[in-house]
């Protein structure tokens, strides 16, 4: 038991009512320390949601949030920030930061209100950049960089909080195949050498298959199911998730799971 | 600690700037520096002028006030205004700044969200009507054009905030650029029902003016200016972040919404406060924010504070040159500004690309 | 409607406001019959053409005519900026005095073949030159002579008066902000106001400046540093409020004229509009100026 979700509602718009969506129903999750959680499902199922809520940004209409026993809510943002970090699908700073200010903006919950960056929070973006292969980017303007380029900093950025949980949404969303296997490998490294907690949500099943130990499946804002990747990712499964028939079975180069979409039910 | 190859690297990276040294000592020096620029700026700049005067006179305090010319001319005609000068210029040179970062939109201005059209209607009503009815103590143009900037910035917060705790930067934006037409609009008509002179003094107060000619008027602006810059120290590392995504500076610890308020409303009553009191006088608030950026990185905690010590320095200059150049007439100072920030602004653009 | 005092502000502004000329008209020196439903939307002109008798033919003027007082009874047209066609129109003109900038307009009713005449701005021999020229549009030329000789004797015995005394350095204020010294309008080296002022024995602080209008700055005047200050005024309701405010100039008490006390405000419509007024307007000017000469 470490970062729960314990039957979290939300829905958007609903001060308004105007175009209120309900994105969350009672969904609970629970992710154990160290391990690598993939959320997973169609598109619109709440994953995204599920994430912000899980990081503190958006707050529960029902139920709460709580990491290591304390409820999210009770902790300030910046507690929360310390221990939390978010790598969103997209960004789009609107000025030119350099490769090294995006990654010393995750310092920020460390500092005081007028502190400034010292040494030792130099010390630990240098490091959280070579970790992600990305300290030779150190005075490079962050928009100038390839796709790859930027996730390993925005990674990198997540790292220099020095969080231990990392929520990730759709990080190889836009990445190449080249692209995709790279940031799967730091992910794992990170996960692995620092025992870093991960939660990744992902269109990509087979991305989840290769690194996730756990799946928690999500579709109309509900949990489906949820466990052991190899136990919980079959070709019923699937289908109820995708209404797609899919072959399901371990790689024997890959040593994991793969999913190949055969046909399309409807 | 294994490293990933960087196999992708096209090159040798061009490095943007010299390598980051502490941002501690880069701030330092930044105040210095831009600091001695604002300060000797304004100590020239009332020595100069098209009357040459002997300063020994000026501060002669045995000669009586009434008969030293040289006294008057410093003490009523040039220093108010270098001093107006100095405040308007670094106050919306700041909001600039501000308003840029929170709408995380590079060519915001200080007169995007409808301020200034609040405070020219104000401005103009009074011009129109004054003659006609009396507003009480919003008779004069100033307090006027306060008035008018103040509920102009109600207006685009309410709309703003209708649909949920946080400001919507889109919506905001648009409530801003809605309500300066709208405005823009109600000011034409307004001055359409205006006889000739109204008028003119209604486009020429739109052009600008610092020669203010006393100190009441600057002493009356100056806490609102101060309260604003003591509210623009709470904001530069939320700025960076708060451009960076909304989500993204939540996630780091940052109260968005708190911080959007502080924001919006620090940012709009150092516009008002600069409006009522010389007018609104364009290009400071976006040029001054551009350059520095050009010169010191893009670091808000760097950029905020250049800024408004480069916004002071730049106005005053440029008044200066307003009210010298083409002796005994004066061009108004917002056309200087233009003139002056336009090229220069070029210039920069293509020497460092 | 505009009061009286912003009115006739508003006419100063217009006034000096044109720069440019307008050509003249042919028409303005035909021989023809003559008119017998005038309307004029320039206020000098209806002054003339009350002034040389053509009172009677006048069936409209503009929205800032005040004088004669007969003109209040009179259905008013638009001025510079808003001519009402229309009314115009309806009320089956044969000669209608518009402003030289206002040439769509004049276009227009030339098309309807209306006689127009076209007001040429400008100082004091441009308007007595106005007024023999629409003497004889009006079908009162003599009158209109007379008139012109009169005045011009009037302008003479005045420079006489003067001639001997010094001239001061003269500021003339027509417009500024109420309660402060911004927005300060004061006479330039061109124009009647200018011409008057040297006619009635002063100097004009701006005489170099070649424009009929400047914007000083405070400095300016500082530096100018005029012996008198003479404020033109229209009276009415911003002369109430003018009189309660304090004493503006106070602040610049560096100025000769402010330390000798030498301001002077003179009111009157009849300072702004260059027409048959203008000796009684210069007269003015030089009693503030030279009251000694006038004992």
């Amino acid at each position: 038991m470490f970062l729960n979700g314990d039957r979290v509602s939300y829905t958007y718009n609903r001060r308004t009512g105007v175009e209120a969506v309900k994105a969350l129903r009672e969904v609970s999750v629970r992710v154990d320390r160290g391990s690598f959680t993939g959320l997973i499902g169609p598109n619109g199922c709440g994953k995204t949601t599920l994430l912000k809520l899980l990081a503190g940004v958006l707050s529960p209409d029902a139920g709460s949030v709580s990491l290591d026993g304390r409820a999210l809510a009770t902790m300030s943002k910046r507690h929360v920030a310390r221990r939390i970090a978010v790598v969103p699908q997209e960004t789009h700073p609107a000025f030119e930061y350099t490769v090294l200010e995006m990654a010393l903006m995750g310092r920020h919950p460390h500092l005081g209100a007028f502190q400034l960056e010292g040494p030792a929070d130099l010390a630990i973006a240098r490091e959280a950049l070579t970790a992600t292969g990305t300290s030779h980017l150190a005075e490079r303007s962050y928009m100038s960089l390839s796709g790859g380029e930027k996730q390993r900093v925005v990674i990198a950025s997540a790292l220099t909080q020095s969080a231990e949980v990392l929520l990730l949404d759709e990080p190889t969303a836009s990445l190449d195949l080249g692209y995709q296997l790279e940031i799967g490998l730091l992910l794992q490294r990170l996960n692995r050498e620092r025992s870093a907690t991960l939660v990744m949500a992902t269109h990509d099943l087979n991305l989840a298959a290769s690194l996730c130990d756990t799946l928690v499946m999500m579709r109309n804002g509900r949990v489906i199911a949820s466990g052991n990747t190899t136990e919980v990712l079959t070709s019923a499964m699937v289908r109820q998730l995708y209404d797609v028939e899919a072959d399901v079975r371990v790689h024997e180069l890959a040593g994991h799971l793969t999913v190949v979409p055969l046909a399309r039910l409807s | 600690m294994t490293t990933l190859d960087s196999a992708e690297t096209d090159g040798t990276p061009l490095p943007r700037r010299a390598s980051h040294s502490s941002i501690r000592g880069r701030l330092t020096a930044t105040i210095l520096v831009f600091g001695t620029l604002a300060l000797a700026t304004c100590v020239l700049a009332p020595i100069l002028g098209t009357t040459p005067i002997s300063l020994r006179r000026a501060f002669d305090p045995s000669i009586p006030f009434e008969q030293n010319v040289d006294a008057q001319i410093f003490f009523v005609a040039r220093l108010p205004r270098v001093l107006a000068g100095a405040l308007v210029g670094s106050a919306l040179a700041a909001a600039g700044v501000v308003f840029q970062a929170m709408l995380r939109n590079p060519l915001a201005t200080p007169f995007t969200l409808g301020v200034s059209a609040g405070a020219s209607l104000g401005a103009m009503l009074v011009i129109v009507l004054g003659g006609a009815l009396t507003f009480g103590p919003l008779s004069t143009v100033p307090a006027a054009s306060l008035a008018g900037a103040a509920a102009a910035t109600a207006v685009v917060y309410w709309l703003a905030t209708r649909h949920g705790h946080a400001i919507s930067t889109s919506v905001l934006l648009l409530a801003g650029v809605t309500l300066n037409s709208f405005l823009s609009a109600i000011i034409m008509f307004v001055q359409y029902l205006a006889d000739f002179a109204q008028v003119y003094r209604a486009a020429r107060w739109i052009m600008g003016d610092l020669d203010i000619g006393g100190y009441d008027t600057l002493i009356a602006s100056l806490p609102l200016v101060l309260v604003a810059f003591v509210l623009f120290a709470l904001l530069p590392s939320s700025l960076n972040l708060l451009s960076v995504g909304k989500d993204a500076a939540a996630a780091r610890g940052v109260d968005v919404s708190q911080a959007q308020r502080l924001a919006f409303f620090s940012a709009s009553l150092a516009t008002a406060a600069a409006v009522s009191l010389a007018g609104p006088i364009g290009f400071v608030g976006i040029v001054v924010p551009h350059l520095v950026r050009l010169m010191v990185g893009v670091d808000h905690r760097i950029v905020l504070p250049a800024s408004a010590l480069f916004g002071a320095a730049f106005l005053v200059a440029c008044d200066l040159v307003a009210r010298t150049i083409l002796a005994p007439v004066e061009i108004p100072v917002g056309i200087v500004t233009a003139m002056i920030g336009g090229p220069f602004f070029l210039w920069l653009l293509v020497h460092k690309s | 409607m505009a009061s009286r005092a912003q009115k006739l502000t508003a006419l100063v502004a217009i006034l000096l406001a044109l720069l440019l000329p307008g050509a003249p008209s042919a028409q303005n020196r035909t021989d023809g019959p003559a008119p017998r439903r005038i309307v004029s939307l320039v206020p000098s002109i209806t002054e003339m053409l009350f002034a040389i008798g053509a009172g009677p033919q006048v069936v409209a003027v503009s929205s800032y005519d005040e004088f004669p007082p007969e003109v209040k009874a009179l259905p008013k047209v638009g001025a510079l900026l808003d001519p009402d066609t229309e009314r115009i129109l309806t009320l089956r003109p044969d000669l209608i005095a518009v402003y030289g900038s206002q040439s769509e307009l004049e276009k227009q009713l030339e098309r309807a073949h209306l006689r127009t005449f076209s007001y040429r701005h400008g100082g004091i021999a441009t308007t007595l030159d106005t007024i023999r020229d629409i003497g004889v549009a009006s079908g009162h030329r003599r009158e209109a002579d007379d008139l012109v000789s009169s005045l011009q004797g009037r302008l003479d015995a005045v420079r006489e008066r003067v001639k001997v005394r010094p001239r001061p350095r003269v500021l003339l204020v027509f417009e500024r902000q109420p309660g402060t010294l911004r927005e300060l309008y004061a006479s330039g080296g061109v124009g009647f106001l200018h011409e008057m002022l040297e006619m009635a024995g002063g100097t004009n602080v701006f005489a170099d400046v070649a424009r009929e209008s400047v914007q000083p700055s405070l400095e300016t005047l500082l530096a100018r540093a005029p012996d008198v200050i003479l404020e033109v005024r229209a009276s009415g309701l911003i002369e109430k409020a003018r009189s309660d405010e304090p004493d503006v100039w106070s602040t610049l008490s560096s100025i000769p004229a402010v330390k000798n006390r030498r301001v002077h405000l003179l009111k009157g419509d009849y300072l702004v509009v260059p027409g048959p007024r203008l000796a009684m307007a210069t007269e003015a000017f030089a009693h503030a100026l030279h009251p000694e000469a006038f004992k």
